[in-house]
């Protein structure tokens, strides 16, 4: 049962998703839906059972929970390779968090074509799951490249204004720098192929002629830059906030609430572990361009009017805190960095769904044309204050922890990149607090925007759920810092005969 | 002792050829003629895979019998039978007074391309190039009311015809220095005069690359393409390509190609050319053929990349592209013709998701095979040369490949984006969505399905391409004019 729980994990939303479209073809956009909902179930089912039995069975070597391996094209040493540890649990659990509201969300919101819209969203999250357990290379190439195909499809026929623009500068940017990472990993398997006399694209193979290779570095490169164009790294981020602001509702909290994760996930997985002394010494440059990120980014986000390219602009903001604690080489960094993925995917997803209603309710996103909506919508503006709280990092919630241990390993490091990352919290407050002042406080700006109604009871639950749970990262953090730590790829015997 | 070899599909398509000509002059029949031409490259298909049966001694060696040839004529016969089952029942088999002969062209253009992939003598290579290019000639100018066909068949004549004299130039060249005609780059170590040599070898590789539209020898396709008929266009951008890679590869397959040389630098600059040209140019068009020019010229630049990295991935990378891209090609032809012929402006294909969802499905597979995203076999593919180019040190080419696909990805994206997003207003389509036929509509979903099959589990097709054995013409004493 363990054995195929994991390609189970890509298997059912895929299948689940073809199943919406299918039920969506008669026309129903209630029942593409509902069982869209079902399969999303029935994956959480999944990830628990899978949770428990991994801590039941306890990690094996190295911290690797469990196995799955398939030859795929022998001839050139490819196979369908999963593997599951910590830092993959607590991603895959995020990706299910973040994928349920994203569908759950959307019924009202998508009538038109409702079936093909559950299925690529379950398809996105099936690419997401492989990407975070694949430790075949290749695999998790097909994966990487894989989950951009459905994101193009839902921004293209759902999404905002500007769509076509933004969805084709989304996709040249993380298909080019995708290619670069392809040539990345092809690079290591023929050094290894020369070192050794085996073609593999194996993880665990090649983490050992990663570690002596004297291209390395170039190597490393490939990997970081298609990482670092994912997460987004400032000089990459042009993508972002276009793509953000065109894409609908659910598409938005999933591309921030978890997509951007993969670039760290990608980033700690396949270049801090992949490649630790070359890392070591791009460190002050990734940690340099983080902190110039955090204050950049913080600073635009001030400037903006739509609400939606705030939340992006504030995302990338925070997502420095990311590549400072993964480069930061200290374990209290890394375990910050993990904590404020975690923390950061659900405040920014909670901000997106918030900013969704918003712009659904009033019919604009423009925040000088918003104001005095506290009095309208209380429980739903109090909620916001407390995300809006959550990401200007108030002591408490999650991502405080998150930017606090990466500021604490960062010290370790370097202390006049902690003084202006730290001072980018200060911008984070401004611009956190001026959002509310201009869309909850003050008067009202127009009179058309008053029949407001209160939110629906899913918004509520979803925004109080993921409130609990930044609350609960927040005041006790260290199961999932203990839980989190990443395994290491140097276990190539003991990993390798589990697997078979 | 030397021996010869006539290949079977060789003898088959001869022998199929005269039967069709036969059932013409005896009587026309359109359909009869179709499937005639279908039976003939069925039997051509199956007598590849048996062992070759004309074997004769002392004789000149003419045809190596090898896997590459297999693999290749395979790969012809297959897009033609796909080409043959597309224009069925299309405008040109509806010409009552030449359709029969239309068909009878589709086998003798077969003939041409199956005999230049396993030819290893100077004739019986020139032989099947030039029935190719002028069995190609008359079905370019098929469509003889319209004006275009005429004017795309005139370009096709004139820039074949230098091509092919420049090509024999090269060949004489060769032969005045080495003395030799078999089908293969001397080895010009020893040779008395090696600036004649190197000579004749650009020669030949210019003519090759003209007829290959690789640039800067690329601009009459488009023309070509834009004039003629859908399943002609896809004849020439697949089926000739296919034959003149297959018969380039062998011709080097006796080279090393990691010394520098003229030949090779020749080569290098030309495939960086192509894939940057290729995507830059279909970037600007408008028109869907002329778009798929582009395309086929970027995916000639992807080809030499694997042919410049030779070991063990390079001619299995190129035998594996070869495959993708034939599959991929035809199959946006056949949807072309099948759903929108009259629409070669890309701006008529707006709002193809919803009106015609099936086929717009099977576009977009198609599009992305070329593009080379995953699922689909275009991804494999690319995967396979750009390992071929790591493993072969090619730094220069891949970071020009990268940078081509990129641009790539963009007009393949756009006309995704354009079929899914509806028409802006005041600029409604006025060209007609036809219900493809049976047989094309078959066409389209066993394509679709094997793009999506193949990119899931290329296993198969690799291990097929991985046993590819190009064997170099034989390096005998010079061979005696008879």
């Amino acid at each position: 049962m363990m054995m195929f729980a994991l390609p189970a994990l890509v298997l059912i939303p895929f299948i689940g998703g073809l199943a919406a479209w299918l039920v969506g073809l008669r026309g129903a956009s209630r029942a593409a839906w509902v069982s869209s909902l079902i399969t999303l179930v029935l994956m959480v089912v999944l990830l628990a059972q899978i949770t428990i039995s991994s801590f039941a069975a306890g990690a094996g070597a190295g911290g690797w929970f469990a196995h799955f391996s398939m030859a795929w094209v022998p001839m050139l040493g490819i196979n369908v390779r999963f593997d599951l540890d910590g830092l993959s649990l607590v991603m895959l659990w995020l990706n299910a968090l973040i994928a349920l509201p994203c569908a759950l969300l959307s019924a009202r919101n998508v009538a038109d074509r409702a079936g093909l819209f559950h299925c690529l969203l379950l398809a996105t999250v099936a690419g997401i799951n492989g990407v975070f357990m694949a430790t075949d290379l290749f695999l998790f190439f097909f994966f990487w490249e894989l989950m951009l195909l459905p994101l193009f499809g839902l921004i293209l026929i759902w999404g905002d204004a500007g769509r076509q623009r933004a969805v084709l500068k989304f996709f040249l940017f993380t298909q080019g720098s995708g290619l670069l990472m392809l040539l990345a990993i092809l690079g290591l398997v023929i050094v290894n192929a020369q070192r050794t006399g085996v073609i593999t694209f194996d993880y665990f193979a090649l983490s050992q002629t990663a570690m002596i290779a004297p291209i390395a570095p170039v190597l490393m490169l490939g990997f970081f830059i298609a990482f670092a164009v994912k997460l987004p790294m400032v000089p990459f981020h042009a993508w972002l906030p276009d793509t953000y602001a065109a894409s609908p509702a659910a598409v938005s909290i999933l591309l921030s609430g978890v997509l951007a994760k993969t670039g760290g996930y990608g980033l700690i997985r396949f270049v801090v572990m992949l490649f630790p002394g070359p890392a070591a010494h791009l460190a002050p440059i990734a940690m340099t361009l983080g902190v110039v990120g955090i204050l950049y980014c913080a600073w635009l986000a001030v400037a903006q009017d739509d609400i939606k390219r705030l939340i992006a602009y504030s995302s990338i903001s925070h997502l420095g805190f990311i590549l400072l604690g993964v480069f930061s080489g200290t374990r209290i960094g890394m375990e910050g960095a993990i904590a404020q993925m975690v923390a950061h995917g659900l405040s920014t997803g909670a901000l997106f769904v918030i900013a969704g209603l918003l712009e659904e309710r009033l019919g604009t996103r423009d925040m000088s044309k918003m104001g005095g909506l506290w009095p309208a919508m209380p429980q739903f503006s109090a909620l916001a204050m407390f995300f809006a709280a959550a990401s200007l990092g108030l002591p408490g919630l999650g991502n405080f922890v998150g930017e606090f241990l990466v500021l604490m390993g960062t010290w370790q490091v370097s202390h006049v990149m902690t003084f202006f990352a730290a001072a980018g919290l200060v911008l984070s407050s401004v611009y956190s607090l001026t959002m509310m002042l201009r869309v909850f406080y003050g008067p009202k700006k127009t009179e058309s925007l008053a029949p407001l109604g209160a939110p629906s009871v899913p918004h509520i639950a979803v925004l109080g759920v993921a409130a609990l749970l930044l609350l609960a990262l927040g005041v006790y953090p260290q199961p999932v810092l203990n839980l989190s730590v990443p395994a290491s790829p140097h276990v190539v015997s003991i990993a390798q005969e589990q697997a078979q | 002792m030397s021996f010869s070899f006539l290949p079977n599909a060789v003898l088959v398509l001869c022998l199929g050829s005269l039967v069709q000509l036969a059932a013409i002059s005896w009587r026309r029949h359109v359909a009869r003629d179709a499937i005639l031409c279908v039976i003939v490259l069925v039997a051509a298909l199956a007598s590849i895979m048996l062992p070759t049966a004309l074997i004769m001694n002392g004789a000149l060696p003419l045809f190596a019998p090898d896997t590459w040839a297999s693999f290749a004529g395979a790969l012809i016969i297959l897009s033609v039978l796909a080409i043959v089952l597309m224009s069925r029942h299309g405008a040109i088999s509806a010409d009552p007074t030449v359709n029969s002969e239309y068909f009878l062209l589709l086998t003798l253009a077969t003939l041409g391309g199956v005999a230049m992939t396993g030819a290893v003598h100077f004739i019986s290579f020139f032989l099947g190039l030039e029935t190719l290019s002028l069995s190609l000639l008359g079905l370019i100018a098929f469509q003889n009311k319209r004006l275009d066909a005429g004017e795309a068949a005139m370009k096709y004549l004139l820039l074949s015809g230098v091509a092919s004299a420049t090509m024999v130039f090269g060949f004489a060249l060769i032969y005045a220095e080495t003395g030799s005609l078999r089908f293969g780059a001397p080895d010009l170590s020893q040779a008395p005069e090696p600036i004649i040599g190197t000579m004749g070898v650009i020669l030949v590789l210019t003519g090759m690359f003209f007829k290959l539209s690789a640039v800067p020898f690329h601009l009459w396709l488009a023309d070509v393409l834009e004039g003629t008929s859908v399943p002609v266009a896809a004849l020439v951008a697949v089926t000739s390509k296919i034959a003149l890679f297959a018969a380039m590869l062998r011709y080097f397959s006796s080279v090393n190609l990691y010394l520098p040389s003229a030949q090779v630098n020749e080569i290098l600059i030309v495939a960086v050319l192509s894939m940057l040209g290729g995507n830059l140019m279909a970037v600007v068009q408008t028109d869907l053929r002329r778009l798929l020019a582009g395309s086929s010229i970027a995916h000639v630049g992807y080809l030499l990349v694997a042919f410049l990295s030779p070991g063990p991935f390079g001619v299995a990378s190129a035998a594996f592209y070869l495959a993708a891209y034939a599959i991929s090609t035809i199959g946006v032809f056949a949807i072309m013709n099948g759903v929108l012929p009259q629409g070669t402006d890309i701006r008529e294909w707006h709002g193809l998701f919803r009106r015609k969802p099936a086929a717009a499905l099977a576009m977009s597979v198609m599009l992305i095979s070329l593009a080379g995203i995953p699922p689909a076999v275009g991804f494999f593919a690319k995967f396979y040369i750009v390992a071929a180019g790591v493993s072969a040190h090619q730094t220069l080419l891949l970071f020009v490949l990268i940078l081509s696909s990129t641009i790539g990805l963009f007009y393949y994206l756009r006309l995704i984006l354009i079929m899914l997003t509806p028409a802006p207003a005041g600029r409604e389509t006025h060209a007609e969505v036809t219900a493809p036929t049976p047989v094309n509509a078959a066409l389209i979903a066993v394509l679709a399905c094997a793009t999506i099959l193949l990119g899931i589990c290329p296993s198969t097709l690799v291990q097929r391409s991985q046993g590819l054995v190009v064997a170099p013409p034989l390096p005998a004493a010079p061979a005696k004019l008879p």
